[in-house]
C-alpha cells in the first residue's frame, strides 16, 4: 500500500494523483478509440470531457443541495475543499445527461460513440481499482492462497488487482472484437458484458463491500443485471443484423 | 459472431443461472462472524481502531475505549498546518451540535502543551485536544499527511479515513450515518 507519495516536504495522497493521471489516460484512450472507429475524435473527446466535468461539478452540487443546512452558513465550503463532498449517484446521472445532450447538440451517432467510450470508461474503472489498491480501501477477504497480500498482519485476496485484471481483459476483448464489429454499439455491449461478468465473479472476494440486509453483495447483483441486459441487447441486435444480411442475400438471389 | 436466437436464449439463461448461484454462494451470512479485520487493530476501514491513551490540554487522560458505544471522529492536526486550521471551526460546530452523542477528538501531532493550548483557546475549541508528544498515536494510525480524519463507529471499528480537509457537510453526513446505524 502507498496511501501517500512524498516528494521532499510535499506529501500527495496517491489516490488523488492516480485519479488525475487516470482521467487524462481515459480521455486519451477515448480519443484513440474514436479514431479507430473512424469517428470524429475531437468531438468524441469533447463529449467525454464534458461528461466528466459535468459529473464532477454535478456530484458536488447534488451533495451541496442534500446538505444545504451545513453549506448555507459556510458558502465558501461549496468551492473548497475539493477533496471531499461529492454525491456519486448524482454525479453519475448528471454526467450521463450532459453526455447525452452534448451528443444530441453535436449530432454524434450514439451507438458508435458508446463503442468509442467503452475503453475509456473501463480504463477509468481500472484507475479507481489502482487507487483503491494504493490507498488501502476496498481490500479482499482473508485467504491463505499463495498470492495473498498482507494488510496489517492479515493475508487477504488482492481484490483490487483482480478488478484491474478484469478491466484489462475487457480492454483486450474490446480490441479483439474491433474487426468483427457488425453493428454500432456492439463493442460497448461486449465490453460491458465482460467487465460486468468479471466484477460479478471478483466482488465475492471483497471484504468491505455494499451488502443487503441478507448479506448479498449489491455490486454482484448490479453486475449480473448489466451482463444479462448486455447479452439481451447483443442477441437482439445480432439476430437483427443476421436477418438483415439474409434479407439482402435473398434479394440478390432474386 | 453470429448465433441463432435459440443459442442466445440458452446463453442468457445459463449466465443468469450461474450468476444467481455464484451470488448465493458468496453471500455473507448475516449472523456469521464479522470479517477477521474487526478483531485486528489497524487504521483501515473494517478494522478495529487502535486503542490509545493520551493527555488532553487540560490534563485529563482519555482513551478511545472511554467512548465505546458512540461514534468517534479522530482529527489528526497541528497548529502549523493551515488546512487543519481551516477545518477546526467545522469540528467545533459539530461538536456542539452533537453534544456528546458523537465524540470529536483532536489529536495534535507532536507539539508542546502551551502551543496547542493557546491555539485551542484562540479558536474557541471546546472538544478535547489530545497531546501526542512522541507521535506514537500518529504512527499507530499511519498519519503521514495532515489533516487526517478517521471515523470510528460505536463498535470501535474504523469506518472511513480521510486525508485532507473535511468540511462541515461531509463531517455531519458521516456522523449522522454512524448515529443512524446506532
Amino acid at each position: 500500500m502507498l496511501p501517500n507519495i512524498s516528494l521532499g516536504p510535499l506529501v500527495i495522497p496517491s489516490n488523488g494523483l492516480v485519479f488525475i493521471i487516470g482521467v487524462w489516460i481515459a480521455l486519451t484512450v477515448v480519443e484513440r478509440s474514436a479514431r479507430k472507429l473512424e469517428l470524429n475524435s475531437e468531438t468524441t473527446y469533447s463529449l467525454a470531457a464534458v461528461s466528466l466535468a459535468a459529473g464532477f461539478i454535478g456530484a458536488r452540487l447534488v451533495f451541496v443541495l442534500l446538505h444545504w443546512n451545513a453549506y448555507k452558513v459556510n458558502l465558501s465550503g461549496i468551492i473548497w475543499p475539493l477533496t471531499s463532498g461529492y454525491d456519486l449517484w448524482g454525479g453519475l446521472v448528471i454526467a450521463i445527461a450532459a453526455g447525452f445532450f452534448y451528443g444530441r447538440a453535436k449530432q454524434v451517432p450514439t451507438a458508435s460513440t458508446l463503442d468509442a467510450l467503452a475503453p475509456g470508461i473501463v480504463t477509468a474503472l481500472l484507475v479507481v481499482s489502482l487507487s483503491d489498491f494504493l490507498a488501502g480501501p476496498g481490500y479482499g477477504i482473508e485467504t491463505s492462497l499463495l498470492w495473498a497480500i498482507d494488510i496489517y498482519g492479515i493475508d487477504r485476496h488482492p481484490v483490487q488487482i483482480y478488478e484491474m485484471i478484469v478491466a484489462a481483459v475487457a480492454l483486450v476483448v474490446w480490441r479483439i472484437s474491433l474487426p468483427y464489429r457488425t453493428f454500432d454499439g456492439q463493442l460497448f455491449l461486449i465490453t460491458l458484458a465482460v467487465y460486468g461478468g468479471g466484477r460479478l465473479i471478483v466482488d465475492a472476494f471483497r471484504a468491505n463491500t455494499w451488502l443487503t440486509n441478507s448479506g448479498i453483495h449489491v455490486i454482484q447483483v448490479l453486475s449480473l443485471a448489466i451482463v444479462l441486459a448486455s447479452l439481451f441487447l447483443l442477441a437482439r441486435n445480432s439476430t437483427a443484423a443476421v436477418d438483415e444480411s439474409q434479407f439482402i442475400a435473398d434479394k440478390v438471389d432474386l | 459472431m453470429h448465433k441463432s436466437r435459440f443459442g442466445w436464449a440458452i446463453l442468457i439463461v445459463v449466465v443468469g443461472l450461474l450468476g444467481i448461484t455464484w451470488i448465493a454462494y458468496s453471500r455473507v451470512p448475516p449472523s456469521g462472524p464479522g470479517d477477521i479485520g474487526e478483531l485486528t487493530e489497524a487504521p483501515l476501514p473494517g478494522y478495529r481502531a487502535p486503542e490509545f491513551s493520551l493527555t488532553t490540554t487540560i490534563g485529563e487522560v482519555v482513551s478511545l475505549s472511554d467512548y465505546a458505544g458512540r461514534p468517534v471522529v479522530l482529527n489528526f492536526w497541528a497548529t502549523w498546518c493551515p488546512p487543519c486550521r481551516a477545518e477546526i471551526p467545522h469540528f467545533q460546530e459539530s461538536s456542539v451540535k452533537y453534544n456528546g452523542r458523537a465524540v470529536i477528538l483532536g489529536v495534535d501531532q507532536g507539539e508542546p502543551l502551551p502551543i496547542v493550548s493557546d491555539f485551542g483557546s484562540a479558536l474557541g475549541v471546546t472538544y478535547p485536544l489530545l497531546l501526542d508528544s512522541d507521535n506514537a498515536v500518529n504512527r499507530e494510525y499511519s498519519v503521514s499527511a495532515l489533516p487526517t480524519t478517521i471515523f470510528v463507529d460505536g463498535d470501535g471499528i474504523v469506518r472511513e479515513v480521510y486525508s485532507g480537509i473535511v468540511n462541515r457537510a461531509v463531517l455531519e453526513d458521516r456522523i449522522e450515518k454512524l448515529l443512524a446505524e446506532g
